[in-house]
């Protein structure tokens, strides 16, 4: 049994192959993933040994990120570094955001870290980082920086640098007096910007008073293990700290810069799945088709004693060959990826290269969804295999097309709930929840879809085959691709699949950029906005100094200049967390420069303790104007009084307090600028004066209304983007599982194929037979998967209406027809081989095949 | 050839429906090699029908393929009509069967997925004609198919399907038709009509028929009979009866021959 199993595999060879490359996509991606952050993870972890090679024990504060960090006092940090066994200590201050201004042309020197730190006039105790010429700063207005720094900025020693501190919110000018680099010759660890000053001045500027420090670092006297110093180090811990060994702070630093990556990481599953799940269907259509060529074979082996369950056991067996080839074919092309991937990311943050790091769980999970991906889908083929009768052995037993009905019937069982769902998602007011009930709908809609797809082939094939086959042999291509309307149904669902989820991305993006555009485009009388960098902090210790808007009022034309603050680190109103944060601003101003209408109360400029809502907000916090409520900003909590409820727009929403609020907030920097103009005045020369304003404050952006509606759409994007590389992935291995079907019906139909050619039909012809089928094929997966892309991008769009954050639902008809477009090319190139295959039968040998 | 063809060939091109020329056929090489014709020089006359018998593996199918120029010949010349068959490429060939020849098989004529009479149209849908309406009802009441027209192969019986197949064959009007065994599958009474249909197709409508058999009874429909033996013309009948084909198979089939099929 197994012997003959094996037999048949080989000769069924190519067949199984595209089934093996389906795995092997989804395998390489899973395992890619992995084996990628596994690596980078190595990577990072080497390199922060490096930086704590003689650091046995680091105390650093609980929580970095609080808006006042724990920090040590000169005393505790002397009492720390008395403790028994201390060898020597290297305090740490240290801030980040201190970015150096090149000294050719004066713009920031862009790098992903950029470092400031106070050092104290004396080389390194734990030598890592080692003095190459000059001295240590031991002035104010000098800085010692690394050799990377000096290259990047274009400075040696002796010239004056620029730079940009974050807390001062202003850079200044300093005198580069040395540089230095790290042991073993390195000029930077990892591609980073550092700037060291002179440790009082940099106790003043980062923790605001000197004699401060934000942890330290010790090394052990000989003898003494890391734990055990540790151990004795965590007696004297003043509250706020927490004491790591140089082992787990490398574990925890690497760990944090891994997360970085996870984004890679996790577009690379999504591929895995996408691919996965596509694959199921090719896999499930690929042995199918063999099962029903093989009826003959298996039915003589059922007549010569074999039992049903052997039969279903060779296929699966087959199956089970077929997903280890492609899980081992899978894992290696997942390796090249994650090689691949390392080097272009190394190569950026200029990592040192090491090994790749092949996990043992890797290898398990790849050969896992492998197998698993493989045997799901040739699991029903296995027992139609194990149904053939033994008499079909002797005598072709009619297989009558199995009726549609109980499937359709189970189709609509999910898919009319489904509708239902997503129609209450759509139009009910159920605020947040509208999305659970709407995904929940969705996927019934789809699975019902896909159930139903089979019964939905034939007419759309004929009424599409009506529009483009024309002639006799597009007719015949017509009348192939609607015979089997299962295999057809199976062969586009990977299309589906894949234009359903760009069909609704494309729906729900370009409905928030058509809102997005009406709303900028009516109302407002904004014209240039500022914008901090999109990475920044959003609590006020990145962005921009307000006193700058007052150069930007003096600009000719400028009418109105306006500072947003923005936190959203520990706010809660109303005892209320609010994870999208407070806005402060001049509320009166912002009102006649957006629309803001009012439905409680007035919106006018606040005073302090004073406060506005959009009404979807004041709805759940239960507030109405007149109000008094406690609201926590910054660690510290006040009773503000509501002074209006505005209508939510997708521009403006949220929480607004007045200026005077600021000073609660974390950082005094604004987020956000708004510039209107006098009538009639152009944008474009007013942008380029404010950037040269802004040019101080790195990474605040200046544009016209234009640029503001292209960035906030930017994100969006990025998102299609991302889904559209998905749906790339999707088609190569649709149009793989179309050709796999062409491919079997052409060899089922070769007498067929040999009759038309005997009755008169060309080459050619025939090529466009084939081509035709493929093509009404995929046109049929990507009809079906738009409509049903579009129509639930519709409803959540409807349901992001209700909540303000879109006007409208856009539907995306050019995107739209790309999609078809593409898929009309992807069925053409399908049908390349298989007509080829076609058109090459010799008509006598096709003729009389068995 | 071109310009001075003596008189006497181009009357024979005229007569004549189609004609192989000192035809060899060798098919592999070495020790696998099989000599299926051994230069057959045979001419089919126009609005006649002609059985191509012999026994199993005597090259019967072999000719008739060449004929048709559904097989390549390895030396010699075919003609049908004035067309010469030997030396077209595909697209030549392609246009010679929508033109000029009309084919039943054994088995397997027509396509599932149309209907009886879109099987019976399709030669003249490929080649882009319009059918005559008037012969094409009378190919079909000739057939007798009439209220069969709208069925799919899979619904008709095995002698119905070779009647469509026949109607399909004679709906083009083609210089010849070539049927390999067609009454091969079936019973003797859906043959027998299938064959007196295609007796009354020569005798009314003057179209030419080549029929491979070897079904003595199936012969005696034909007005001329040519026996093959190892790849050679041995004898010739006209006017046959059952009994005389047989006797004349009996005295064809000595053991020599069945030597050559292995
Ligand atoms: N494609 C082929 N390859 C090799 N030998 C063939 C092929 N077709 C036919 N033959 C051989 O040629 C001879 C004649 O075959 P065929 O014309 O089919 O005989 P018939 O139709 O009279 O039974 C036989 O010996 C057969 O084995
Ligand atoms: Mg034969």
């Amino acid at each position: 049994m197994i012997k003959a199993s094996l037999r048949g595999l080989l000769q069924r060879k190519l067949r199984l192959s595209l089934a093996v490359f389906a795995i092997v996509l989804s395998v390489a991606f899973l395992s890619g993933s992995l084996v990628l952050s596994d690596t980078l993870n190595a990577r990072f972890t080497a390199l922060f040994s490096t930086i704590n090679q003689n650091v046995s024990v680091v105390v650093q504060a609980k929580d970095p990120q609080a808006v006042e960090p724990a920090r040590l006092t000169d005393a505790q940090l002397r009492a720390l570094s008395e403790v028994d066994g201390v060898k020597a200590f290297s305090p740490d201050v240290s801030a980040q955001g201190v970015i150096p201004f090149r000294g050719t042309d004066g713009e920031p020197v862009s790098a992903d870290a950029a470092l400031g730190f106070g050092v104290d006039g004396k080389d390194d105790p734990l030598g890592l980082v080692e003095l190459r010429e000059g001295r240590w700063p031991t002035a104010e207005g000098e800085v010692a920086i690394t050799a990377h720094t000096a290259e990047l900025a274009k400075v040696k020693r002796g010239d004056q640098l620029k730079v940009y501190l974050p807390v001062l919110n202003e850079p200044r000018s300093f005198t580069v007096v040395g540089v230095a680099g790290y042991s073993g010759g390195r000029d930077s660890l990892a591609g980073e910007v550092v700037v060291m000053f002179q440790q009082a001045f940099a106790q003043q500027t980062f923790y605001g008073a000197t004699g401060l420090y934000g942890g330290a670092s010790f090394a052990a006297e000989d003898g003494v293990s890391d734990d055990v110093l540790k151990q004795r180090i965590v007696e004297q811990l003043p509250d706020g700290f927490k004491a790591l060994t140089g082992q787990e702070s490398s574990e925890e630093q690497s760990a944090q810069v891994g997360v970085l990556f996870d984004v890679f990481k996790y577009i690379l599953i999504g591929f895995a799945v996408v691919a996965g799940v596509v694959g199921v269907f090719l896999i499930f259509n690929t042995f199918n088709i063999i099962v029903a060529q093989r009826t003959r074979e298996l039915a003589l082996l059922r007549a010569l004693g074999a039992g049903w369950g052997q039969v279903a056991g060779s296929v699966l067996l087959e199956a089970l060959i077929v997903s280890l080839v492609g899980a081992t074919v899978g894992l290696a092309a997942g390796i090249g990826v994650a090689a691949a991937g390392e080097a272009a990311i190394t190569s950026e943050v200029a990592l040192p290269s090491a090994g790749l790091v092949v996990a043992p769980l890797t290898v398990i999970l790849a050969y896992l969804l492998g197998v698993v991906v493989t045997l799901v889908a040739a699991f029903v083929p296995a027992v139609r295999a194990s149904s053939v009768p033994p008499v079909a052995a002797m005598r072709d037993v009619v297989r009558p097309d199995k009726s549609l009905t109980a499937l359709s019937i189970v189709g609509a069982v999910f898919a009319l709930p489904g509708i239902g769902l997503v129609l209450l998602g759509a139009f009910a007011d159920l605020g947040g929840t509208a999305f659970l009930v709407l995904l929940g709908g969705a996927v019934l809609v789809f699975i019902g879809a896909l159930l139903l797809s089979p019964l939905l082939a034939r007419p759309i094939v004929r009424g599409l085959g009506a529009l483009i086959g024309r002639g006799s042999a597009g007719n015949l291509g017509v009348r192939n691709a609607a015979r089997n309307p299962r295999r057809t149904a199976v062969t586009a669902a990977a299309i589906i699949i894949g234009v359903t989820v760009i069909g609704m991305t494309a729906t729900v993006v370009q409905s928030f950029k058509t809102s997005l555009e009406d709303i900028m485009g009516e109302n407002i009388g904004v014209e240039v906005m500022i914008q901090a960098s999109v990475t920044a902090a959003p609590d006020g210790r990145q962005g921009f100094n307000p006193k700058a808007l007052e150069q930007v009022r003096a600009i000719p034309g400028v009418k109105e200049a306006a500072a947003w603050h923005f936190d959203a680190l520990g706010v809660s109103v109303a005892g209320q967390p609010q994870a999208f944060g407070i806005f402060a601003t001049d509320v009166g101003q912002a009102a006649r420069m957006f629309p803001i209408d009012a439905t409680d109360g007035t919106i006018r400029t606040l005073a302090a303790q004073e406060l506005v809502l959009d009404d979807n907000i004041a709805e759940t916090l239960k507030l109405k104007a007149g109000d008094r409520t406690p609201v926590a900003i910054g660690g510290v909590t006040r009773d503000y009084t509501v002074v209006g409820v505005y209508q939510a727009t997708p521009i403006i929403q949220g929480i607004l307090v007045g200026e005077a609020a600021v000073a609660d907030f974390p950082g005094p920097l604004a987020f956000q600028g708004f510039v209107s103009l006098n009538d009639g005045v152009d944008a474009a020369p007013v942008v380029e004066r404010i950037e040269t304003i802004m040019k101080d404050y790195p990474g605040v952006q200046v544009g016209d209304r234009q640029s503001y509606v292209d960035q906030a759409t930017a994100s969006y994007d990025f998102l299609l983007i991302a889904v559209q590389i998905l749906l790339l992935v999707a088609l190569v291995i649709a149009l793989l599982g179309i050709l796999n079907t062409l491919v079997l019906s052409i060899v089922e139909r070769t007498r067929e194929l040999g009759l038309v050619r005997a009755v008169g039909l060309s080459r050619s012809g025939l090529v466009w037979m084939v081509t035709v089928e493929s093509v009404l094929i995929t046109v049929f997966g990507v009809l079906l998967g738009l409509a049903l892309g579009v129509g639930l991008g519709a409803a959540f769009t409807k349901a992001l209406m209700t909540l303000e954050f879109a006007t409208v639902i856009a539907i995306p008809w050019l995107e739209l027809g790309q999609y078809l477009l593409a898929a009309v090319v992807a069925g053409v190139l399908a049908a390349v081989i298989p007509a080829r295959m076609a058109a090459r039968l010799n008509v006598l040998d096709a003729i009389s095949y068995e | 050839m071109t310009t001075a063809a003596p008189p006497l060939i181009r009357q024979r091109v005229e007569t004549s429906a189609a004609r192989a020329s000192q035809v060899w056929k060798v098919y592999g090489t070495g020790e696998a090699q099989v000599v299926a014709l051994r230069g057959v020089d045979v001419e089919l006359e126009r609005g006649r029908f002609t059985a191509i018998m012999g026994p199993s593996g005597s090259g019967k199918s072999t000719l008739m393929h060449c004929l048709a120029g559904l097989d390549s010949v390895s030396r010699g010349q075919v003609f049908v009509g004035d067309t010469e068959v030997t030396g077209l490429n595909d697209a030549g060939l392609t246009r010679l069967r929508r033109e000029k020849i009309g084919f039943i098989f054994q088995q397997f004529n027509l396509l599932p997925t149309l209907t009886a009479q879109e099987n019976i149209l399709l030669p003249l849908a490929i080649a882009g004609r319009k059918p005559d309406q008037e012969w094409f009802r009378t190919v079909i009441d000739t057939v007798g198919l009439g209220d069969r027209l709208g069925h799919r192969p899979n619904q008709l019986s095995g002698g119905q399907q070779q009647r469509v197949a026949c109607a399909r064959a004679l709906v083009s009007r083609p210089e010849v038709v070539f049927a390999d065994e067609p009454t091969g599958n079936l019973d003797s009474r859906s043959g027998a009509e299938v064959l007196g249909f295609l007796r009354r197709s020569v005798t009314e409508y003057g179209q030419t028929i080549v029929m491979v058999t070897h079904d003595a009874v199936a012969a005696s429909y034909a007005d001329r009979v040519i026996f093959l033996a190892d790849g050679q013309i041995v004898a010739e009948l006209t006017g046959p009866t059952p009994e005389r084909v047989l006797d004349t198979l009996k005295s064809l089939d000595r053991p020599a021959q069945l030597g050559t099929e292995l």
